[in-house]
């Protein structure tokens, strides 16, 4: 029986897990994530965002309740992949074909494909339909993939390290496409990356995983409101220290202050006194939330 | 099943200029020294002059032609479907088909078609038409161009179409036959990859090998030639009657009698089909077509 969602959210899961034999690599996490909101799923190198990314689209088989546009991900695969869309990794695309091949080819595969979209947005690109994807470098595959991928009209679109190996302008390009032309307030885009500076002003929303377990999952407004940061002098380090703040790091190009301490939730007030109150950044948030707390003190 | 035709095209789309190449540098390589070189005919064939010489010549040709790329284009494909599993993980663009939205099985059975049955009809089409450049070429340089125009066309056609239809309607049944080998052979490269084969071909043999030595059952060994008989019994000579031709038969009475020993042949192919071992062979290749979807659908070993 298919569990009750609210239809509000595309995609809704409950206790779910995922493992790979003896290894659990989503352990438990629960989330929605409703229309309209561009995602940043965040963590380390095996923490689990491409195993739930595969959960999401029936590529792997999870335990619990997971619910993608009202559909179960396995059993409805087919149907699932027509209204969401995913980019699984940078150089998927094959590399024997011709771009215009691609669109044919998704043309005929994709029943919300427009090959006159796909046409219009490569026309913003530098790739040409005749193009073999084995001439493209890599910068203009992800372009190509993203252009072909925004062409279908979907309802959620899941980007698995989209930019990855990708350089600075080749990354800003992929994401001023992905906003301009899919973006429209009602889709939903769920990205993982290790890019975090360059997606934090894309994002309305983070999930954060670690070895498996969501350790956040808060929307960039709220995470304003409950993360507080205090820039300070090594002089009051200790005090600032003894009010156990999530992470105690150093600040680049710093002058008069050149370290800060991250709470979670409000600081006490003599700690303020000794400190300057500043916007913590996602990815100081993400370090905190997971590295191991051993490391903690060689890092300060 | 209605991305079938785009997933069938997606074949045509990748593979056409190896099939080209296939196709047209034998027949290309058999024009060379048709066109330059000498040949000395023995036997009955010396004893034929004029239009009777090109007659046989010109269907020799076009047949042996037609049967030479049909060969090379199917055994090929044969080695070709036994990679198809893993054939998009090279460029990683298994995780570009994997999103789409097709199904495992049809993702499966379009190249399986196009490969096994599609193709190679088309091949044996291309081959008899390339033999028709061939037997152009022949009869003219060792008879006259005049004795090839003033072939009997139609006659050699209706014969020729009639062996080219006995063997591409016997094709999906020889597919049949062989389905458990070619499906356990794709089954084999999933798992491991580039030994699938290797280790296959290891595992046939030491069973057929231990199972005949050490408990006298010669029962795997004598499955696979039956299935690999019937398969080629399939294609051509089933053991139909209805046609007796020796090499003082007239040509233009044996191209008479072709088609009517095409179609016994036929039946007794379809008659050899009603079989225990075919429909056991059926049913192992349903089970393993099933392992093989599964397999896709729990990533294609993509994740590891």
């Amino acid at each position: 029986m298919r569990p009750e969602i609210d239809t509000a959210n595309l995609v809704e899961a409950r206790h779910l897990s995922v493992s790979y034999g003896a290894k659990r690599a989503v352990d438990d996490v629960s989330f929605t994530i409703p229309k309209g909101r561009v995602v940043g799923l965040l963590g380390h190198n095996g923490a689990g965002k491409t195993t739930l990314m595969k959960a999401m689209v029936g590529l792997a088989r999870p335990q619990g309740d997971l619910v993608v546009l009202g559909l179960n991900p396995i059993r409805d695969r087919t149907e699932l992949l027509q209204s969401a869309c995913y980019i699984p990794d940078v150089a998927t695309l094959p590399r024997w074909a011709r771009v215009e091949d691609l669109i044919t080819l998704m043309d005929g595969l994709h029943p919300r494909f427009s090959a006159d979209r796909a046409r219009a947005l490569l026309r913003r690109t530098s790739v040409g339909l005749r193009d073999k994807v084995k001439s493209l470098s890599k910068g203009m595959v992800a372009q190509a993939h993203l252009a072909l991928t925004a062409a279908i009209d979907a309802r959620l679109m899941i980007l698995d390290e989209p930019t990855l190996g990708l350089d600075v302008l080749s990354r800003k390009a992929f994401y001023e496409m992905l906003i301009d032309e899919w973006c429209d307030g009602e889709r939903s885009v769920l990205i993982s990356t290790h890019q975090v500076e360059e997606i934090e002003s894309l994002l309305s929303d983070v999930l954060m995983l670690n070895e498996g377990k969501l350790v956040l999952n808060l929307s960039l407004e709220d995470m304003d409101r409950r993360f507080v940061a205090l820039s300070h002098d090594a002089a009051v380090a200790e005090e600032m220290a003894a009010g156990h703040p999530l992470l105690r790091y150093r600040l680049a190009g710093a002058g008069g202050s050149p370290y800060a301490s991250l709470f979670d939730g409000e600081p006490p007030a003599h700690l303020q006194a000794l400190g300057r109150r500043m916007r913590p950044s996602l990815v100081d948030l993400f370090v905190a939330l997971t590295r191991k707390p051993e490391l903690d003190r060689q890092h300060f | 099943m209605n991305n079938l035709i785009p997933l069938m095209q997606r074949e045509w789309l990748q593979h056409r200029f190896a099939w080209a190449l296939l196709m047209g540098v034998p027949l290309a390589l058999a024009l060379l020294p048709l066109a330059f070189g000498s040949i000395e005919f023995d036997g009955p064939m010396a004893e034929r002059t004029g239009s009777e010489l090109a007659l046989m010549l010109g269907f020799i040709s076009i047949t042996m032609s037609g049967a030479v790329i049909f060969l090379l284009v199917w055994v090929t494909s044969l080695f070709i479907t036994s990679s198809l599993p893993r054939r998009d993980h090279a460029d990683r663009s298994v995780e570009f088909w994997l999103s789409l939205p097709t199904g495992h099985a049809e993702s499966f059975a379009a190249p399986l078609l196009v490969h096994l049955v599609l193709v190679p009809a088309a091949a044996l089409l291309v081959g008899l038409l390339g033999g028709g450049v061939i037997s152009l070429v022949l009869v003219s340089r060792f008879v006259g161009i005049g004795d090839w125009f003033s072939m009997p066309w139609p006659s050699v056609i209706a014969g020729t179409l009639a062996l080219a239809g006995r063997v591409i309607a016997g094709l999906p049944l020889a597919v049949l036959w062989l389905s458990p080998l070619i499906l356990l052979a794709m089954l084999a490269n999933a798992w491991f990859r580039r030994w699938g084969l290797p280790v296959l071909a290891v595992g046939l043999a030491l069973g057929s090998a231990v199972l005949k030595g050490a408990f006298g059952q010669p029962v795997l060994a004598d499955t696979l030639g039956q299935l690999g008989r019937n398969a080629g019994r399939s294609l051509i000579g089933a053991g139909g009657q209805g046609m007796s031709i020796n090499d003082h038969t007239p040509p233009l009475e044996a191209f008479a009698a072709l088609p009517g020993w095409a179609l016994h042949d036929l039946g007794a192919a379809l008659q050899a089909a009603a079989s225990p071992v075919l429909a056991g062979a059926v049913l192992v290749s349903a089970g393993l077509f099933w392992a093989l979807v599964l397999w896709r659908q729990r990533g294609a070993g993509s994740t590891g």
